[in-house]
């Protein structure tokens, strides 16, 4: 009998029918692994089987018992615990703290029994294999080891099934595998373990069963072969079968290097001199060329987003310089739903955003210009045609694309009406959280920004990205530059550089 | 966005269904019938033309305080301030008015008022503003005091030499200075204290919003009510249009002393016009951003106030005061807008809810 089940479950938003007559089982030992684009429905399906969302029709069955939690209190009790992308921790509270809130083990006089709750925490700790540092703030902690707090509270509640929602999508290769060593642990131990994900070489890598949806239905579930032939059917599933073989595929091989030749010739563009930013960014050093793509690898929190947001303009740098000002850099923020997108406005606002007084005389619009401008540069970003839409309903995927592309709008030649021409383009994890398809589209236009002429600074996660993208790679560690490499450096090369410092003073590496 | 406006009509429609169960309860409760003063109340206003033009006037001043504090909603600002802000106008458009000189051509005259109240308003609302757009100090708060601020002023500044001795009020306008009054036109209003400003507040509810659409400046300063973080990212001058819009907003505010100084009393006294800011937020929450919502808006809770007046031997008019204040706490509970302000003012509602909803 399943360890959770979910029957005919049928849900929609709206006009959207975000998942329909699903039917999935996910057995105890095993890890499940479900995959599809954007939007297809994964995490919809997920949340209503951890109780987190009544389905229109149909139902959640836990080892065989109908059940119908409406609260994610009910679901707990139930057994199942759902780790969601954005970690929903206390920041202020310990990694204990954390785990056992709400669920307080009590002493005398109603006093919370803190060494009782120690106790079973590391019972849960040596389950995980995981060393944790209970009594450390969350806000101090890095997202590896604030996941592993996630994952111990789902422990810690005794979850039968925990439900992780890409839980991959943040974190580094090393931590990744570290990760998915955690969740083998889990299943072994007899728990159904369920990964909501993106990155079909975890799958291959990792995973027992994967399922594929795409548009709200089950297209198949099948056992996983360690084997890219295995991985290129799943990806044909994923997509439909034309897309697939178009996109080429094949777990993370750099895709179209060749439209592009590096002119390693040409002048800096984007310079910076010793930066420092607080205690984030600590004497940085770097040009970016004409032409070229430089890759900032790192664990994330090693100072990427400080970076980033001192080359934008948004954040005040203590020390060293940057050129050239921020108004002629065009950057793409992390952070697309707060720092990219006015998401209650129309797409054609959220494309011309900042870029209103190009389309203003005497302080009136000129509609007619803004709408033709607009569609032209969504268009060519594979957005939306119609850019009167609000820029919520978009799927995650064209809400990225709408992002890089208005940035990449402006490091082109200036279209009838336009600021002047941004030089440099900064890309803050320009895929992160984005479907095959809109990956492609994206990698391709950021090289495409790089022929012609622009600088281009990529920081992610994803080492493949990295490669698949950058000229050179350069490591951050505690926010300073630990190495400087070659694309193809190997993945020990990059991450003993990600390493760099972190051995030396453990108890500061998430300073 | 369509989904929004759906939200508002509803959000609407649950206000007055509130204030209907309202009324019949507390006519009840008074021993009455209902329906008898509900006839009643229809005769004391839309009636009779004299009580049409009364609720005209009611709603004159109504109308830019609810313009006022929509324009700042829309801002993502919450502008408590137009109580203030119509007072300080007011005492302005009063004292200038007095000092014009008897012969001046009222096509000058006028303009230079309303200019007058709108600058005295926009003054009223430029502490706020700073203080939001250089300080991040909450408009809430810092409105509310300009409030007390304000009336605390105008008592001082009457006191001091700008009212007539032994009064509180200023010396009378010059007949230049004064806005005509309905009657003038249509025999029918006659002894109402209607006048043209209600063009002026008509001509505000349609230009703003119309700017929101054609004008860069509101443009921005509503993607910038809708998430500065962005704006501010793609370098937007985002302090800069959250002034503009505060000022904007106050300089509204201040246009009622067109319908209660000019067009009305041709002087003005301590008191005159106060409750139409509060009224106003009442009419913004209503209203929701569209021309003919705040003035429908505005018509009703004239009409209440006027009512009020009708029904006063049977209920006190202060019950239209509960009704306006039932509208109010309904509405704004079923506004997100509201409640997104005041999570930021309160930032430890922000983090209970930033709990509840970041699961």
């Amino acid at each position: 009998m399943p360890a959770l089940e979910v029957h005919e479950v049928d849900k929609r938003f709206g006009a959207v029918h975000a998942v329909r007559r699903a039917s999935l089982a996910f057995e105890r030992g095993r890890i499940h692994a479900v995959v599809g684009e954007n939007g297809a429905g994964k995490s919809t399906l997920l949340r209503i089987a951890a109780g987190l969302l009544a389905p229109d029709r149909g139902e959640t069955r836990i080892e065989g018992v109908r059940l119908a939690p409406h609260t994610p209190a009910e679901a707990i009790a139930c057994g199942v615990a759902m780790v969601q992308q954005h970690f929903a921790l206390v920041d202020v509270l310990t990694a204990l703290e954390n785990v056992v809130l709400g669920r307080e083990p009590r002493g005398r006089w109603g006093a919370i029994d803190l060494a009782g709750a120690r106790a079973k925490a590391s019972l849960v700790a040596k389950e995980l294999g995981a060393v944790i540092a209970w009594d450390a703030r969350v806000s101090s902690l890095g997202i590896g080891d604030r996941q592993r707090v996630e994952i111990a509270r789902a422990l810690y509640r005794d979850a039968r099934v925990v439900i992780l929602d890409e839980p991959t999508a943040v974190l580094t290769p090393g931590e990744a595998s570290a990760l998915y060593a955690t969740l083998r642990r889990l299943a072994d131990a007899g728990r159904a373990v369920v990964v909501v994900t993106h990155k079909l070489d975890e799958v291959r890598d990792f995973a027992d069963v994967a399922t594929v949806m795409r548009r709200g239905a089950i297209v198949e579930t099948r056992d996983v072969k360690r084997t890219d032939a295995d991985v290129h059917a799943l990806a044909n599933a994923i997509m439909g079968k034309e897309s697939a073989k178009e996109s080429g595929f094949d777990s993370g091989a750099p895709i179209a290097r060749a439209i592009r030749d590096p002119r390693e010739t040409r002048e800096p563009v984007l310079v910076l001199r010793d930066v420092h930013v607080g205690r984030a960014v600590r004497g940085v050093s770097f040009e970016v060329r004409a032409g070229e793509v430089v890759g900032v690898a790192g664990v994330e929190g090693n100072g990427q987003r400080e970076l980033v947001r001192a080359i934008a303009g948004l954040m005040p740098i203590d020390r060293g310089s940057i050129t050239p000002s921020p108004d002629a850099v065009a950057v793409v923020h992390e952070d697309r739903h707060h720092e990219g997108l006015v998401l209650d406005a129309p797409v054609r606002d959220n494309v011309l955003l900042g870029e209103l007084r190009w389309f203003a005389r005497f302080g009136l619009l000129n509609r007619r210009a803004m709408n033709r401008e607009a569609k032209a540069r969504s268009v060519r970003a594979q957005g939306p045609s119609d850019v009167t839409i609000v820029a919520r309903t978009l799927s995650g995927g064209n809400q990225q694309k709408l992002v890089v592309g208005r940035a990449i709008a402006r490091v082109e030649p200036p279209m009838q009406t336009g600021p002047a021409r941004a030089r440099a383009l900064v890309v803050a994890h320009p895929t992160r959280g984005v479907d095959l398809a809109a990956s492609r589209v994206i990698h391709h236009e950021i090289l495409a920004a790089a022929s012609t002429g622009a600088a281009v600074l990529v920081v992610s996660a994803d080492l493949n990205e990295l490669r698949a993208l950058s000229d050179r790679i350069l490591v951050l560690a505690r926010g300073q530059v630990s190495a400087a490499l070659e694309a193809d450096a190997s993945d020990e090369e990059i991450g003993r550089a990600m390493l760099a410092g972190h051995e030396a003073a453990p108890d500061e590496a998430h300073a | 966005m369509t989904t929004r406006t759906h939200a508002g009509l509803i959000a609407s429609l649950a206000g007055l269904a509130a204030a209907w169960i309202a009324f019949d309860l507390l006519v009840w409760g008074y021993g009455e019938s209902p329906r008898a003063l509900l006839s009643m109340l229809f005769a004391g206003t839309w009636g009779t033309p004299y009580g049409a033009a009364q609720v005209l006037y009611k709603a004159t001043p109504l109308l830019c305080t609810g313009v006022a504090v929509d324009l700042a909603l829309r801002a993502g600002l919450f502008n408590i301030g137009a109580e203030g802000q119509l007072a300080v106008a007011g005492l302005a458009v009063g004292a200038v008015g007095a000092s014009l000189p008897a012969r001046m051509p009222a096509p000058l005259a006028i303009p230079l008022l309303v200019a007058v109240a709108m600058i005295a308003g926009a003054a009223w609302a430029a502490p706020p503003a700073l203080l939001r757009a250089r300080l991040g100090v909450h408009e809430v708060i810092s409105t509310i005091m300009m409030n007390r601020v304000g009336e605390a002023f105008v008592a001082f500044a009457l006191a001091s030499g700008l009212a007539v001795k032994g009064t509180v009020r200023t010396a009378d306008l010059p007949a230049c200075a004064r806005v005509p009054r309905l009657e003038a036109m249509v025999g029918a209003f006659r002894g109402s204290a209607a006048s043209f400003a209600v063009l002026i507040a008509v001509a505000c509810a349609f230009a703003i919003p119309w700017a929101f659409a054609r004008t860069r400046v509101l443009r921005e300063v509503a993607l910038v009510g809708m998430n500065p973080l962005a704006c501010a990212a793609e370098r937007m001058p985002v302090a800069r249009r959250l002034m503009q819009a505060m000022l904007l907003s106050g300089a509204i505010a201040g246009l009622s002393s067109t319908a209660t100084v000019l067009g009305y009393k041709g002087h003005f006294e301590s008191g005159l016009g106060a409750g139409a800011g509060f009224g106003g937020i009442a009419v913004a929450m209503l209203g929701r951003g569209s021309a003919v919502g705040l003035i429908a808006s505005a018509l009703l809770f004239g009409t209440l106030e006027q009512g009020g007046l009708a029904i006063n031997a049977h209920v006190p008019m202060e019950a239209m005061q509960i009704l306006e204040g039932v509208i109010i706490v309904a509405v704004a509970l079923a506004d997100s807008r509201v409640r997104e302000s005041l999570a930021r003012a309160i930032p430890r509602v922000k983090a209970t809810r930033a709990k509840a909803g970041g699961a």
